[in-house]
């Protein structure tokens, strides 16, 4: 009887989540639309990274390089082969995690600190990297797809059409940037829940107790890398396509630490919190210009509110969403 | 506005359509009976704030209109957006202008790749794109292309055409060493600097380009120096420019200058003269095409006199930057155009205002200077005379010409 009735509530949250997803743009401004179809695309790195750091215990600093690879990939096929912007979004998501999967190797033998700095490395070479290849990525410049190619679904007549509907370019951004991101959640719930989620787990608390209770430390460490390079790649071409251009500025460290901070917001090693994690990630440094422009003060708020989030928080939102719940779960799942 | 219907197909992972959008109103963007919007984007933060006075000269020009009037009556609201010279962030703050905030037109935002960038979108929605900050030559010569655009400075071909010329001229057996941008700026600079040269393109003995988003440029100017050039021709923002004096003068090099408007302010030169010492940067040579607010010439001047008083009361900063002066001429500009687009001014005329320019009272540029296009000509300013630097201050001599 409890059990049907956790079931029913459970099926009534996933259908309430759906329902703000399919309602929210029409209550807010088209523009705002496209805000959040950003957000959705931090979403989705944030769900990758915290598969990786939050439920395997590798911590990347990197996240951003993986994302740049994501949006060149895209940026690439849409300008030199002409791609349409959408379709090159699984390749983008494929790329960066062969990428991943490389970075991964290294991670084999590093740990901890020592894999958050290669990583970071990573991160910082990046824009430099980018800017080697000018030929493929357009150097300092980066590339630029809206002028090359109208016939896009992002292309400047503002309006999309899919199957036979019209709607505003920043509603299909949005759309089709949290349809990414539901499927990417339940892919990763579907990963973590079962014996994955327990060998991420194992390896994350103790690499030894883990080995000897059979786990194969190189392929869990390495898949988890190659799975989460493919969310950040996947992020980036969503990325890439929202903003119409990518140059080695789109993609710097700052990047990679944001992600990190909205994977700690949102809570490492649960999936329930990241909305709220790609959220802050997304509107707190234009929530944070809006107490003051003056120089500095923006920068102090988005600081300080971390800090407070972190003391509040330390399990982030993901942590809160379960305390919060526990009475209800206690309750529901125990035998009177 | 009708608000259509809403259809959602519900299945996880399809994609939710909706129909029905906004019809578009009948009322110009931007304009009420009692205000005008228009916004740009400007690097308040990152590698080329140095810049920002750009903006917060032409928001003080602003002010003052206000505060006598406005124009026909409608207080001009100009926001700025910091896009810390990123084109991604171009991009966006745009849109947000365009789409959150109505603007009537994007005025004044900074940078040559940010304003490719922006320059379809604005054209394809049909929002002006007025007064460029950038002297790239695409802004006046496209206009085919790009009807909704138009530049304001003199532009970067036409002033390395200048330097190259002079230099045949005056110097013929120089050895010219060049660092520059590597952009669409910089490379403008360049071929310019080669058209004027002309048989004598031979004498650039070394070109060295640095990135927008590189840390320095010490290698460059080694380089430079290494190659036996006795000239320099900085074609380099701010920040690069007294980069480059201060590792001339560390490499114990001392070449005659040539540096190029965008980085020639009084400000950025007294930089770059206490950074290294007098010696450096005496003699360098520019063009100049506004009144300087450090030059003794202009200290009862009635715009210089306007200028200061608008900086005091409206407390600008660094009143020194000449680059204030730059956004209140360009302020100015916008001004005298509005009033030319009528009483209920819309997109369109305004374009029609901004494309037959004859405006001989601009207080802030060089006497002699006067804004003017037609449909067909879209460089507003083409005028400019040479200057020298001389104990710690630009003097200008020769004429006033044309550039082109």
């Amino acid at each position: 009887m409890r059990r049907a009735l956790g079931m029913s509530l459970w099926v009534a949250m996933v259908s309430a989540g759906l329902a703000v997803f399919l309602f929210l743009p029409h209550f807010v401004s088209d523009f705002h639309s496209r805000d959040l179809a950003q957000a959705g695309a931090f979403f989705i790195a944030i769900i990758g990274l915290d598969l990786l750091t939050g439920y395997t215990g590798q911590i990347s600093l990197g996240h951003g390089a993986l994302m740049a690879i994501g949006g060149y990939t895209t940026a690439a096929l849409i300008v030199h082969e002409h791609w349409r912007d959408v379709w090159t979004i699984p390749l983008a998501g494929i790329a960066a995690g062969i990428v991943g999967f490389v970075v991964g190797l290294p991670a084999l033998r590093l740990s901890g600190l020592y894999l958050a700095l290669a990583t970071f490395a990573l991160a910082v070479a990046m824009p430099s990297l980018i800017k080697k290849f000018s030929g493929l990525t357009g150097g300092s410049q980066g590339l630029q797809f809206l002028e090359s190619s109208p016939s896009q679904v992002t292309g400047l007549s503002g309006k999309v059409t899919v199957f036979g509907h019209t709607m505003t370019q920043n509603h299909f951004l949005y759309y089709l940037t949290w349809s990414i991101g539901i499927v990417g959640l339940g892919v990763a719930w579907l990963v973590v829940r079962g014996r994955g989620g327990r060998t991420f787990r194992s390896v994350r608390d103790s690499e030894i107790a883990a080995v000897s209770s059979g786990v194969n430390l190189a392929w869990t460490k390495t898949f988890a890398f190659a799975l989460s390079g493919v969310y950040a790649g996947v992020a980036g071409a969503l990325y890439a396509i929202q903003t119409e251009i990518v140059n080695p500025l789109s993609f710097t460290v700052s990047i990679s630490i944001l992600l990190l901070v909205g994977a700690v917001v949102g809570g490492l090693g649960s999936l329930s919190g990241l909305v709220l994690g790609a959220l802050f990630v997304e509107y707190l440094p234009t929530l944070s210009t809006h107490v003051s422009t003056r120089e500095g003060v923006p920068d102090f708020i988005y600081g300080a509110a971390i800090i407070v989030v972190m003391i509040l928080l330390p399990t982030g939102a993901g942590g809160l969403l379960r305390r919060l719940a526990r009475p209800l779960t206690t309750w529901l799942y125990t035998r009177p | 506005m009708g608000r259509g219907i809403y259809s959602a197909a519900a299945a996880l992972g399809a994609l939710a359509v909706a129909t029905g959008a906004s019809g578009a109103g009948s009322a110009t963007p931007g304009v009420t009976p009692t205000s005008i919007v228009i916004g740009g984007t400007i690097p308040l933060s990152g590698v080329a704030s140095a810049y920002q006075t750009v903006g917060k000269g032409a928001a003080a020009y602003f002010r003052y209109v206000n505060d006598h009037g406005g124009v026909f009556h409608r207080k001009i609201t100009y926001l700025i957006k910091d896009d810390q010279y990123d084109p991604s962030q171009t991009i966006q703050k745009t849109r947000e202008l365009v789409e959150q905030d109505h603007v009537f037109a994007i005025f004044n935002s900074l940078g040559t790749e940010q304003n490719q960038a922006t320059r379809p979108y604005l054209n394809a929605q049909g929002v002006p794109q007025l007064f460029v900050a950038s002297g790239a030559g695409t802004w006046g010569k496209d206009y085919k292309q790009w009807p909704w655009t138009i530049g304001y400075q003199p532009n970067y071909l036409a002033e390395g055409t200048i330097y190259g010329r002079y230099i045949a001229k005056t110097a013929p057996k120089s050895k010219i060493g060049v660092l520059y941008q590597s952009d669409g700026y910089g490379n403008e600079l360049l071929a310019g600097l080669k058209r004027g040269l002309g048989k004598k393109a031979k004498l650039i003995v070394s070109k060295q380009s640095y990135d927008a988003t590189d840390s320095d440029v010490q290698s460059q100017i080694a380089k430079l120096k290494a190659a036996h050039a006795n000239t320099m021709m900085l074609f380099s923002t701010p920040l690069f420019t007294i980069q480059a004096y201060n590792y001339s003068r560390k490499l114990g090099w001392r070449p005659k200058v040539y540096v190029n408007a965008v980085s020639s302010a009084s400000n950025i030169m007294g930089i770059a003269t206490n950074a290294t010492d007098k010696k450096q940067t005496e003699g360098s040579i520019s063009i100049v095409f506004l009144k300087d607010p450090t030059d003794p010439r202009w200290k009862n001047d009635p715009g210089i006199k306007l200028y200061r008083s608008i900086m005091k009361k409206y407390k600008g900063v660094q009143p020194n930057d000449v680059y204030n002066v730059y956004g209140m001429s360009v302020a100015h500009t916008f001004v005298e155009a509005l009033k030319k687009a009528g009483r209920s001014p819309t997109r369109t005329s305004i374009m029609k205002a901004v494309t037959h320019l004859n405006v001989h009272n601009d207080p802030f540029l060089l006497p002699g200077i006067v804004v003017r296009t037609t449909a067909t000509d879209r460089f507003p300013l083409d005028q400019a005379r040479l200057e020298r630097y001389h104990n710690g201050r630009w003097v200008s001599f020769g004429g006033l010409f044309r550039i082109r």
